[in-house]
């Protein structure tokens, strides 16, 4: 059966064979595409929705066969968009996406009962089905066997036995795809027999799923064979890992490990994009006279290439830990951990690894909200995804906390204030999280229950091939559809900055940073600063902090970097000890215009740090919701919400800030 | 559904998936609610008749870890809640 050879003659050149990939989620189907066909040849979404739409092509004996890769589905009555594609694929009812000519559907064999339910519908369906079932070698340690021959004469179809990372069973499938290709769908499965015996007070798809059950559970009578199961090590790591105490000491540990690397071994990575970004902008710079061109390509477009490139380790990272996780299925098992913490504030256990994420960098953790199947969860995470106090916030709280905060004893003798101010401020971000996720959940994205009814995969080994793919797809989908449009907000902003052009001040000692520091003031920036200083006063600030604020739209941590230069320090690196020194000195001695009163003092410098926690400044972020979302209107009620969130934190921190320091 | 016609006073009400200690084992009866979680349910081999174990739960008590058909499955306790068992 297995073996049968290509048998369509002609149609060696003609259109390409159309097979679609099908099967319950942590099944090994990404593996198996891997296998198939490598490197996808096209990633999108469908039209429409946000579900990914994976193809590949590849070649078998003189046939090309196109691959799509459907999403993960546990049914055929569809509960997700996830599963509605799946659906809208399999009948040929997908714009742009061709009929297939053959279904695959990877059923995982240590779980064949449950992944026949779904194979069961497909066949309904009507197209030539085969069954790859994967996993068989882990089946066969768990005692399980399984009769090959007796499944497919009792199907109707052809059952091919996969192990996709060694490669068995690949050209097995390759020949039943060309033969099932040319031959007659499988019978459909006879369920009306057992539908008699449902309780009719059930409703019709419910008795449906009940009698398919029965079905099942009668097709495998002696097909499967289950012996008792060695004690493997695997199930001594799942007592280890599921116990109540030592599983959850074990999963702390896990995620600060994962989390503490996103940011600490990111961090040289990054340093060496600036670096590099660096050295090319000095390149440019001695190689072209100065003037606006030069300037556009060092402040507008290698500024924005950089702001872009440095996220990369990060995202790369992130995905990296993802992948291991989900191969190793302890992706699943964190979202069962954490789902009672928060359901409380109307999330779900999936989304923890994204908002953890988030503390890094909001954009991998935004990204990594795609394992979350439920589009409402999806949503909701993703919205509040960018409170969570990101590495790009850091700069900012040190520098203002440096300056500004003295450095007393609070409490007990060992807890300084500076630590505890850091310290609000991260919390500050967890709690109106919390509170967005509560209030929406309850309004606009009030509705039923949303089921979190999930498998627990077995413990396996990751695969590298599938890995190394998550990876580079983050990547590229990152670099591709974000970056071109991150780029172009670099080059508004500057433009913005450097225009119009106004005479330098001349005199015998004007330096070079008076004379940047000028220019930026008589910049639309600079205007744009004076025309919203009544709406920053009540913050506390003055119209070259709010004009610093408007600078760091494309990403917070400028702002510092742009008050170096509006109080004419020039181009500083804060993040340099002996540029930090200066700003903080610069910082401390601004007075208001006219008059000799401090701009900076406690209740100021808190009432910008709560703004800066809460606030959307980040244009990548933004750019990645929309991506995410396929639609601009959700990174534009993220912009809205946090601009007002960050505003009216901003106005009471300042004004109770006052009222108690005086 | 199952006591349907029945006086529910004349029936001792049947525990539900939720009441069953971790370690032990029942077996499914029925199914209630007519929504597509109730359906999820079914659809993941939930059926009557079916032997389900409570292998055991999250720290704070919910969801809980189920073993049906050889697999793992997680879910809540309110949706475990729908699922009536006997022992």
């Amino acid at each position: 059966m297995p073996h049968a050879a290509a048998t369509s003659s002609s149609a060696a050149s003609a259109a390409p064979v159309v097979v679609a990939l099908v099967g319950n989620p942590n099944t090994g189907k990404s593996t198996l595409f891997t296998a198939l066909a490598g490197i996808p040849t096209r990633i999108g979404n469908y039209p429409g929705v946000t579900v990914e739409e994976k193809v590949g092509r590849f070649r078998h004996r003189d046939h090309t066969i196109e691959l799509i890769d459907l999403p993960g589905a546990y049914s055929l009555v569809p509960k997700s968009p996830d599963e509605e594609v799946a659906v809208r694929v399999l009948h040929g009812e997908m714009n742009g996406v061709a009929k297939p000519d053959v279904v695959v559907v990877v059923a995982d064999a240590t779980n064949l009962v449950r992944n026949l339910y779904l194979a069961s519908q497909v066949i309904e369906v009507g197209l030539p089905t085969i069954i790859a079932l994967t996993l068989t070698d882990l089946a066969a340690r768990k005692g399980i066997t399984i009769d090959m021959e007796q499944l497919a004469a009792r199907l109707g179809c052809p059952v091919v036995p996969v192990v996709a990372p060694a490669r068995q069973g690949i050209d097995q499938l390759g020949d039943a795809i060309l033969a099932a290709a040319t031959a007659a769908p499988p019978p459909r499965p006879d369920i009306a027999p057992h539908l008699a015996a449902v309780d009719s007070s059930y409703t019709p798809p419910a008795r449906d799923a009940i009698a398919r059950y029965a079905w099942i559970d009668r097709l495998v009578e002696g097909v499967i064979v289950r012996r008792p199961p060695l004690p493997t090590v695997s199930e001594r790591i799942d007592k280890v890992l599921t116990h109540r105490l030592w599983g959850t000491i074990i999963f702390a540990a896990t995620m600060l490990a994962i989390f503490s690397s996103i940011f600490w071994l990111a961090a040289p990575l990054m340093d060496l994009i600036s670096g590099a970004v660096d050295a090319v902008a000095g390149w440019v710079e001695g190689a072209l006279p100065e003037g606006a061109i030069r300037s556009l390509l060092v402040d507008g477009v290698l500024a924005g290439v950089g702001g872009v490139v440095v996220f990369l380790p990060q995202i790369a990272l992130l995905f990296l830990f993802v992948a291991v996780l989900e191969g190793c299925g302890y992706l699943a098992r964190a979202a069962y951990l954490m789902d009672r913490l928060l359901v409380g504030v109307g999330l779900s256990g999936k989304s923890f690894i994204p908002l953890l994420s988030s503390f890094a960098c909001a954009i991998p953790g935004i990204m990594a909200a795609r394992t979350i199947e439920n589009r409402r969860d999806r949503l909701l995470t993703i919205l509040v995804a960018p409170l969570m106090s990101c590495s790009a916030r850091l700069p900012v709280y040190l520098l203002l906390t440096a300056a500004f905060v003295p450095n007393v004893a609070v409490g007990f003798g060992w807890l300084r204030l500076p630590a505890v101010v850091l310290a609000a401020m991260y919390a500050v971000g967890v709690v109106v999280a919390a509170i967005v996720a509560l209030v929406l959940s309850r309004t606009i994205f009030r509705g039923p229950p949303q089921p979190f009814v999930m498998e627990l995969p077995g413990w396996r080994w990751p695969q590298v091939g599938v890995v190394l793919e998550r990876v580079r797809e983050a990547a590229v989908s990152f670099l591709k559809n974000a970056g071109t449009l991150i780029v172009a907000v670099s080059i508004v902003v500057w433009a913005l900055g450097s225009y119009p052009k106004v005479p330098p001040p001349e005199g015998p000692n004007v330096t070079e940073a008076e004379i940047r520091g000028e220019a930026l003031r008589q910049s639309f920036l600079g205007r744009a600063g004076h025309l919203i200083e009544p709406l920053v006063k009540p913050l506390g600030w003055d119209w070259r902090i709010g004009c610093a604020a408007i600078a760091s739209f494309p990403a917070r941590e400028v702002v510092l970097g742009t008050l170096g230069v509006i109080y004419n320090l020039g181009d500083v690196d804060p993040g340099e000890e002996e540029g930090a020194t200066q700003l903080i000195r610069l910082l401390k001695n601004a007075t208001w215009d006219g008059t000799d009163r401090k701009v900076f003092t406690l209740p100021v410098a808190l009432s910008i740090m709560v703004f800066f926690a809460l606030c959307a400044q980040c244009a990548s972020t933004l750019v990645i919701i929309g991506k995410e979302t396929g639609s601009w209107i959700w990174p534009t009620v993220t912009f809205v919400y946090m601009t007002v969130l960050a505003w009216l934190g901003a106005f009471a921190t300042y004004q109770i800030g006052t009222m108690i320091l005086g | 559904m199952k006591l349907q016609g029945a006086s529910p006073r004349d029936v001792p009400p049947m525990p539900s998936l939720d009441s069953i200690p971790v370690g032990s084992s029942a077996r499914v009866t029925e199914v209630t609610g007519a929504d597509a979680t109730s359906l999820r349910l079914l659809e993941m081999g939930l059926t009557p008749g079916v032997e389900v174990q409570i292998v055991g739960t999250a720290p704070l008590g919910c969801p809980v870890e189920l073993l049906v058909r050889g697999y793992h499955l997680s879910i809540r306790r309110n949706e475990a809640a729908r699922i009536a068992v006997s022992a």
